[in-house]
């Protein structure tokens, strides 16, 4: 039942390179749509009563090696794959005014869609890192040719880190299996609890840091800004929504679920990075005179909430962990929407030239409306999805790491701040005469920013509706961790 | 020969355009494009324009005092027939040929069907604001009434004993039969008294605009003859006629029964010019109010100024954007204006920024430009009446002529002043 995630874009990546560009277009958003349709399929199939993998999918393939393919899902990947597929349909309606060479465009961001879908739904360590790959050269593509003034230099850079995060990543997956003399690379038969503690935290420590990069963390995040603000915004809005959120679910998936009695040997330290990333995402926000750089440097600290969740380990922190990812990726998309509509009309992103966009007449009354609500929304306020995820992040890890979290609970005030700043700057005030002369934004460019919106709203209003595909697989997972704990302890 | 060849250049930062004056040109640059511009505004302005000085005359001489006057802007069958004193075959002073004497037919089909071209009962186009917006009349009537001291003789005479007693018997009259009224008055004599002297303006601004009606369609119907060229020829036009009409009467005439009441009686001697035109030009184009709007001024932070004199928000400084902020003119005008455009300027507008749907704003801008060519007409034809030719050949008369246009210029260096980009045809 998984197959068709993957066949669908990869396929579709394939006919939308050879096809003319009015046939490619509608063929690459019927790709997408096939897809987010057939994940709303899975979600009426999926056994809410089980905490365990689903619909799995297992052949044999390279056999030697152990590289098998093999699928399947639970509450962690299930609303990642719903948010990827959703994305890619959004990225795939970004500002597509002047486009050139759609079908490479699109073909490739079908491509990634496969990738992170591959990646999520991979069962089989070899099988996740091909998958985990594969999104790379696409992205550099995308950056390098659709990006802005610097786009050489941030498609290099995003590379280099990204390529050596995947390094790492499978220097731990090797060092684990073969370390644990697991007879293959499937995620099942790991028997990593028979290791020592030492070798479980050099392992640890490798795929954090591998997964920290692309997450990215503090201090492996100088990729971020730059990427994120030479990038497209179509590209901004995989990158930041979903691409760096497989960071978060290694960690998750191959950190917490794998090494469960090193995770708690090392979870102060991990909270400790976490509130340094919350802080400094804040801080360095605030500073920012770019509103898309604004927006990046955001997004290290609203990531930085979902380590501390996971580090806490308890039942709701991590159910928090996993809602804050499903929430970020949707706010962050949704600002960086707005933000690539700002910066396309207006022809700039500086916050000491932007202002006076709720104009209206002359503004952009709609986009800046929605971009207020995106910014309250990050900001925590309640009645949105990043209020529920917060608050059941803060909630659950304020008895594992008290400290951390009234730390991030006062960061989660900075973002009130930095968007304050942002919104007072570029929607209030007066609409600058000189300036405005800003070609009309039209409905069906920013009829992606009113779903996202719509799902932010009601997710906001009705967590439960997201909470309970993600409750079922967190319940065993902090079982086992704490069984692990019990065992350290004896 | 040029005044430049015969004097200095001028240093002013406005040199350029002194320089324009001096030629005979006007502050606004002489293109094409701003021609049909300020004359399909100067159309589109003179409908609403038609009601508005009907409406004007209407309130001062029938509303006069009455407490709860709901009704003042539903305008009697009488006064839309009410003759125009300098346009149509019963003139009594004719100054141009062309234009009906009783309100103009676009007019009148407005004022039925409205916006929403459907004819509805008047109350309802009236609260939906799908009709002239008076409010914005009102509201040059009050700059007009509030500052003071602009030259004339009209506001000494509403503190004169003359006007009072006049006003008292007028008072009495409207409110016979009415004890409560009276009572009142007998009370806070200064009360009605004051209301009755804004009563005045609404008169002095009504008959001010009485003449300014006929003469822009007059331009209009020139423009579409062929028989305009260039801005300044649209310009002379109007100096022309501001001497023309100098001399008309401003009076306050009020009809209570059959009988009327004169409250500034035209033999007063009153004069269009400087007890109207002068006055309206400088409490309208230059002052008017920090107006309620999307931009705050805050007096106690200085940012109004202490002296009304420095007042700087009318349209020749007006931003018309955000819509609603400081100046004349408030988007009411823009609204009204909007109803009538001639088809070309609605093409052009089409052609630019976001077409139709900021039309207001277009609009606003080329009625900033068309003020700035009226208040061009105003400066020459004041240098005309106070200075000298402008082909005098005695140096020192133009040495005259340029310290005038430089003082005249020098009101425009705030950086609030629009000068600068009406200059600029990018300027929309």
């Amino acid at each position: 039942m998984l197959t068709p995630l993957l066949l669908i874009p990869l396929l579709g990546a394939i006919a939308v390179a050879f096809l003319k560009p009015q046939i490619s277009r509608p063929l690459a958003a019927l790709s997408s749509l096939a897809s987010l349709a057939w994940i709303i399929y899975l979600f009426t199939q999926f056994n809410l009563q089980s905490g365990a993998i689903q619909f799995s999918e297992f052949h044999r393939w390279v056999e030697p090696v152990g590289l098998n393919y093999s699928l399947g899902v639970d509450g962690l990947s299930l609303p990642l794959l719903a948010l990827n597929s959703l994305l890619t349909l959004i990225a795939l309606y970004t500002n597509r005014n002047n486009l050139e060479r759609t079908r490479l465009h699109d073909g490739l961001i079908l491509l990634i869609n496969g990738g992170i879908a591959g990646a999520l739904m991979s069962q089989n360590l070899l099988l996740f890192i091909i998958f985990y790959e594969l999104e790379l050269i696409p992205f550099y593509l995308l950056i390098n040719i659709w990006g802005g003034e610097k786009r050489g230099y941030a498609a290099t850079k995003f590379l280099l880190y990204t390529a050596v995060s995947g390094l790492l990543v499978i220097v731990g997956f090797l060092g684990t299996t073969f370390a644990s003399q697991s007879p293959s690379f499937e995620f099942t038969d790991l028997q990593v609890q028979n290791l020592d503690l030492i070798p479980q935290l050099v392992l640890l420590t490798i795929l954090l840091i591998g997964f920290g990069i692309k997450t990215p963390l503090v201090p492996l995040h100088t990729w971020m800004p730059d990427t994120y603000v030479e990038a497209s915004p179509a590209t901004t809005v995989l990158l930041g929504g979903i691409f760096a959120k497989l960071g978060t679910y290694g960690l998750l998936r191959f950190g917490l679920q794998l090494f469960p009695t090193a995770w708690q040997t090392i979870a102060p330290g991990l909270a400790i990075i976490g509130t340094v990333s919350v802080i400094y995402g804040a801080i360095s926000a605030i500073a920012q005179r770019d509103i898309k750089r604004m927006v990046a440097y955001s997004s290290i600290g609203h990531m930085g909430y979902i380590l501390v969740a996971a580090a806490a380990g308890t039942e709701l922190s991590v159910l928090g962990a996993i809602a804050q990812m499903i929430a970020h990726g949707l706010i962050l998309a949704l600002l960086f929407f707005l933000v690539g509509i700002v910066e396309k009309t207006t022809g700039t992103r500086d916050l000491d030239i932007l202002n006076g966009l709720m104009n209206p007449i002359r503004g952009l009354p709609l986009t800046s409306a929605l971009l207020i609500l995106a910014g309250m929304a990050s900001a925590g306020i309640p009645g949105l999805i990043g209020f529920a995820a917060e608050f059941i992040v803060f909630q659950g890890s304020f008895m594992a790491f008290p400290i951390p979290t009234l730390l991030c609970i006062l960061s989660s005030g900075l973002t009130a701040v930095y968007f304050v700043i942002l919104i007072n700057r570029t929607c209030f005030g007066k609409l600058d005469n000189s300036r405005a002369y800003y070609a009309r934004v039209s409905f069906s460019q920013q009829w992606p920013a009113l779903v996202l919106t719509a799902i932010i709203i009601y997710f906001g209003l009705q967590p439960n509706a997201l909470l309970r595909w993600i409750e079922p697989t967190t319940t065993p997972l902090v079982a086992e961790l704490h069984s692990s704990i019990i065992a350290l302890r004896e | 020969m040029t005044t430049t060849l015969k004097i200095p250049p001028s240093t002013h930062p406005y040199a350029e355009i002194i320089h324009r004056l001096e030629a005979g040109g006007s502050m606004l640059p002489d293109t094409e494009e701003n021609l049909m511009q300020i004359i399909g505004i100067y159309k589109a302005y003179a409908v609403p324009m038609d009601f508005y000085w009907r409406d004007l005359l209407y309130i001062a001489e029938r509303v006069f005092l009455d407490p709860l006057p709901f009704f003042k802007y539903f305008l009697p069958q009488e006064y839309l027939d009410l003759p125009n004193h300098y346009a149509g075959e019963t003139a009594d002073f004719r100054v141009w040929q062309k234009g009906e004497a009783s309100a103009h037919p676009e007019l009148l089909e407005f004022m039925d069907k409205g916006e929403l071209k459907k004819k509805l009962p008047k109350l309802f186009h009236h609260l939906w604001h799908d009709r002239i917006n008076m409010e914005f009349a009102e509201a040059c009537m009050r700059a007009m009434l509030w500052h003071q001291g602009m030259g004339g003789l009209f506001y000494d005479y509403l503190e004169s004993e003359e006007y009072l007693g006049n006003c008292d018997r007028a008072i009495k009259a409207y409110f016979k039969g009415n004890p409560l009224m009276l009572g009142l008055y007998k009370l806070f004599p200064e009360m009605f008294y004051e209301k009755v002297r804004e009563l005045s303006y609404y008169a002095n601004l009504g008959l001010f605009w009485e003449v300014m009606a006929p003469v822009f369609f007059e331009m209009s119907d020139r423009y579409d003859a062929g028989e305009f060229k260039t801005v300044p020829d649209a310009m002379d036009f109007l100096v022309n006629g501001i001497f023309i009409a100098a001399g008309r009467p401003i009076y306050h005439h009020v009809y209570i029964g059959d009988q009327c009441y004169e409250l500034i009686p035209k033999s007063k001697g009153f004069m269009w010019l400087y007890e109207a035109a002068l006055p309206y030009v400088e409490a309208v184009f230059y002052r008017t109010a920090p107006f309620r709007g999307t931009k705050s001024y805050n007096a106690q932070a200085q940012q109004v100024p202490a002296d009304q004199k420095d007042f700087h928000y009318g349209i020749l400084y007006a931003d018309v954007f955000p819509v609603g902020t400081a100046g004349i003119p408030p988007t009411l005008l823009m609204q009204d204006m909007l109803h009538f455009l001639p088809p070309y300027l609605v093409d052009y507008y089409q052609q630019y920024c976001r077409g139709e749907d900021d039309m207001l704003i277009q609009l606003g801008i080329t009625f900033q430009r068309s003020m700035y060519n009226v208040t061009s007409a105003v400066i020459q034809a004041l240098r005309t009446a106070l200075l000298y030719p402008l082909d005098d050949p005695n140096p020192e008369h133009l040495r005259k002529n340029r310290q005038f246009f430089e003082a005249q210029m020098d009101r425009f260096l705030r950086p609030e002043a629009r000068l600068n980009d009406i200059q600029n045809q990018d300027y929309r």
